[in-house]
């Protein structure tokens, strides 16, 4: 059992720690001059903080070198994900392109779309979303209905799709379509299709969740165009396409599990500085009690991630564990953040700029109801624990 | 990074998991339940020639001086078989605080033996009606000349009636919040204690109360400086429930196991039950309180061994967390395996009535979670 870093790696932090320091907007690390996405600039700004972390070489850390990459190791990719934030760093508007398009076009993209589009991921210049889920397909993605017809040279795309994060941002699409029905298996006849979002046939509309922001788009497709060089893999063989994008997230969901010990520590800070009738609330001890229990569970939960983590070291792949952690992290985060609200008796309603702390705390409780849906809802994360990991028999119908 | 346990002490297990398995698992347990021992004192026996009792006892001692970390596979073994007796507070107490505590002349006396198995110790703390405050030790021991004589009665000590040793809290002195008290060794064959046999509902457990009417016992015999037992005490708790987590999470694995495993052959509605959400989830959830518990505990234990500064922190939540998980995953066993887990035929019981065995002994989660708090600066 060892916790260390090694020279190399600690090597590793200081120098990403350093470049931070100096490329972050000016006063970005004490919390001032941080933009929100509220402000019309928002957008642009992440563009252009794509291009600084393109520039420093941190765009893409784990991708060959060849690629524009630093070939890095799973846990200089750790490092990289503590150390963003550590710094509270702005989010990589192409988290997709990044983590998903490129290494699958790395690993089974033809020379030309490896030519045309890996080194636009890399800069920004072109973001991706992700068409995965529709109204009638979410936890059962087979189920997709938008449809990709041939004709003549190209492919004619009609449906709908939802929950896109970037769609109104996005230069280009990742998008899932049935190429064909006749199969037995519902996962047999999709086809993974690279989509400009820029044509005629692309329509984005703004979905408002119930914090007031907006993460996701709807992205309706009418006789959208693709080509034969926009298919990636083989037509109808679109699932293998998605397990092969799936073994590139080696770190799973370590970044989440990061930012609740953040946030858990913020807590702390606000339960401290928080005061009830001339007492700060940490030292009523009911709140001390739940606050050691959220703790005693934030820690077991990345304390698990490591444990996983060691054995994805050892067998060079990641497993379903991912899935207890994401399960774990994410049941947590909503109950970090339901607690924060509730902490701050009837005067948690209070929101924006009447908030009682700080409209963070009601921000983030109203937000990380979707944590627990997206990216696999937490009875989807249960069913692959029960089958992969304890062996349980699988549901009829899937 | 690696954050597992080291390929020999996964070997050691393994010995120890086929050494049980050989044994018949919780059938010792059940055999002194029936109140035949023959099994459970050749099963001890073999432990010892496993080297299990000397692990932690220094070379010097005859032990093979190992860590903390080392006791974690076979903590977790003799969890999961339920094994009754003191290993835990033998190894899991007696040894690290003689160790640290202990004159020449303790150490000599005890490790060996401890080592060899020849010495089984037991620590006796609460009274009868009365909780964990330091104010509350009723046990006096006055001093006449080199000797202490003791008076009193302490109740709810494991293997009371059998063990050799006691190591015993007592009043020397009046203090408040801890000061004044002491811990004495005491042999169980010195005269002037009286044992009674209390009834236990995890009946695999023995308890005893012990009346104490003027036992006399030499000086040399206090375990630390005299008056400061309190303090001694909750050094050898830091290390008594490092172990103990890796006890309950051995018995937590073997219910997440057995449950998983009755769900996929019991069928019902024509299906095998694990089929159906509701119980799957339901193991899952068992499963994700175990592997909590398990990287809490295995970090627990490797803040013990080196000593960081969120030790007390990582004991003290762990075993509050682990205690609970423990209870609620034998319970949610119960459940899952219906009618039959309601019977004796089945584990299910044996492993919840232990749960709740371990719920309070030498603390209760909330007084756990209260200085896991105060451990955290809060």
């Amino acid at each position: 059992m060892d916790f260390s870093f090694s020279k190399k790696e600690e090597k590793f932090r200081s120098t990403l720690r350093s470049w931070l320091e100096e490329n972050l907007p000016e006063g970005w690390l004490e919390g001032k001059n941080v933009i929100t996405k509220e402000n019309a600039e928002y957008w642009d700004f992440l563009r252009s903080w794509q291009k600084t972390l393109y520039e420093g070489g941190y765009a893409a850390i784990a991708w060959p070198e060849k690629y524009g990459g630093r070939n890095a190791t799973l846990m200089e990719e750790i490092i990289y994900q503590q150390e963003m934030v550590r710094a509270n760093a702005p989010q990589l508007i192409n988290y997709v392109g990044i983590h998903m398009v490129g290494p699958t076009l790395i690993q089974i993209g033809t020379e030309e779309q490896k030519e045309k589009y890996i080194e636009k991921i890399l800069t920004g210049e072109e973001v991706w979303c992700q068409g995965y889920s529709e109204p009638n397909a979410g936890s059962d993605l087979t189920a997709i209905q938008t449809s990709a017809v041939k004709n003549g040279d190209h492919w004619v795309i009609n449906g709908q799709k939802v929950w896109t994060s970037f769609g109104h941002v996005a230069d280009k699409c990742f998008l899932l379509a049935r190429t064909s029905s006749s199969t037995e298996k519902k996962h047999k006849g999709i086809t993974v299709f690279l989509v400009d979002m820029h044509q005629e046939g692309v329509e984005t509309r703004p979905i408002i969740q119930m914090d007031g922001e907006h993460d996701f788009n709807e992205v309706y497709l009418n006789d959208a165009i693709a080509s034969d060089a926009d298919i990636i893999g083989e037509v109808d063989e679109g699932w293998k396409v998605m397990i092969a994008l799936l073994m590139h997230e080696r770190t799973g969901i370590g970044g989440q599990l990061f930012t609740l010990e953040q946030q858990f520590k913020d807590l702390v800070k606000m339960t401290n500085e928080v005061e009830e009738d001339g007492k700060p609330l940490i030292k009523d001890p009911f709140v001390r009690q739940k606050m050691v229990d959220l703790y005693t569970r934030s820690r077991g939960s990345l304390l698990n991630y490591y444990r996983n983590l060691t054995t994805t070291l050892k067998r060079g792949y990641p497993g379903a564990e991912g899935s207890m952690d994401k399960l774990l992290v994410s049941e947590l985060t909503k109950e970090v953040f339901s607690y924060a609200v509730s902490l701050q008796n009837h005067q948690g309603v209070l929101w924006k700029e009447d908030a009682l702390v700080d409209t963070y705390w009601q921000d983030k409780f109203l937000h990380s109801f979707g944590m627990t849906i997206g990216g696999g809802t937490s009875e989807v994360q249960k069913n692959t624990i029960a089958e992969r990991i304890l062996g349980l028999p699988k549901d009829l119908g899937r | 990074m690696d954050f597992s346990l080291s390929e020999e002490q996964e070997m050691f297990r393994r010995s120890i998991r086929k050494f049980f398995d050989q044994h018949g698992q919780t059938s010792i347990a059940r055999d002194v339940v029936k109140g035949n021992t023959t099994s459970l004192d050749k099963v001890t026996r073999g432990l010892v020639e496993l080297g299990c009792t000397g692990m932690t006892v220094s070379e010097e001692f005859e032990g093979s001086g190992l860590g903390s970390l080392d006791l974690v596979p076979v903590f977790e073994e003799l969890g999961r078989a339920l094994l009754p007796g003191t290993l835990l507070e033998t190894i899991g107490f007696a040894i690290p605080i003689l160790e640290k505590y202990g004159t020449d002349e303790q150490k000599q006396k005890y490790l060996p033996e401890i080592a060899a198995g020849t010495k089984k110790m037991t620590l006796a703390w609460l009274e009868p009606k009365k909780g964990y405050n330091p104010d509350s030790v009723g046990v006096t021991a006055s001093a006449e000349g080199e000797s202490l004589v003791i008076n009193g009665v302490k109740s709810l000590i494991p293997d009371g009636d059998v063990v050799d040793t006691y190591i015993l809290l007592v009043r020397t002195m009046d203090g408040k919040d801890g000061a004044g008290l002491s811990l004495v060794l005491l042999d169980r064959e010195d005269t002037g204690i009286t044992v009674r046999h209390q009834k236990c509902f995890d009946e695999t457990q023995r308890l005893a109360e012990v009346t104490f009417e003027n036992v006399r016992v030499s000086k040399s015999q206090v375990l630390g400086a005299m008056n400061q037992g309190w303090d001694v005490l909750q050094e050898g708790l830091l290390h008594l429930n490092g172990a103990l987590c890796s006890l309950m999470v051995g018995g937590m694995d073997r219910i997440v196991e057995m449950t998983a495993e009755y769900a996929t052959i019991r069928v019902q509605f024509g299906q095998p039950i694990g089929r159906f959400q509701a119980i799957k989830h339901g193991i899952v959830d068992m499963k994700t309180d175990l592997e909590t518990a398990r990287s809490l505990s295995y970090y627990a234990n490797w803040a013990l061994e080196t000593d960081v500064d969120d030790k007390k922190a990582a004991i003290y939540s762990a075993r509050a967390f682990i205690t609970e998980a423990y209870i609620r995953i034998a319970s949610q066993s119960i459940q899952i395996h219906g009618g039959i887990g309601v019977t004796e035929e089945l584990d299910c019981q044996l492993y919840l009535k232990r749960a709740r065995y371990y719920e309070n002994y030498l603390g209760s989660v909330q007084q756990y979670r209260e200085k896991t708090a105060l451990a955290l600066n809060w």
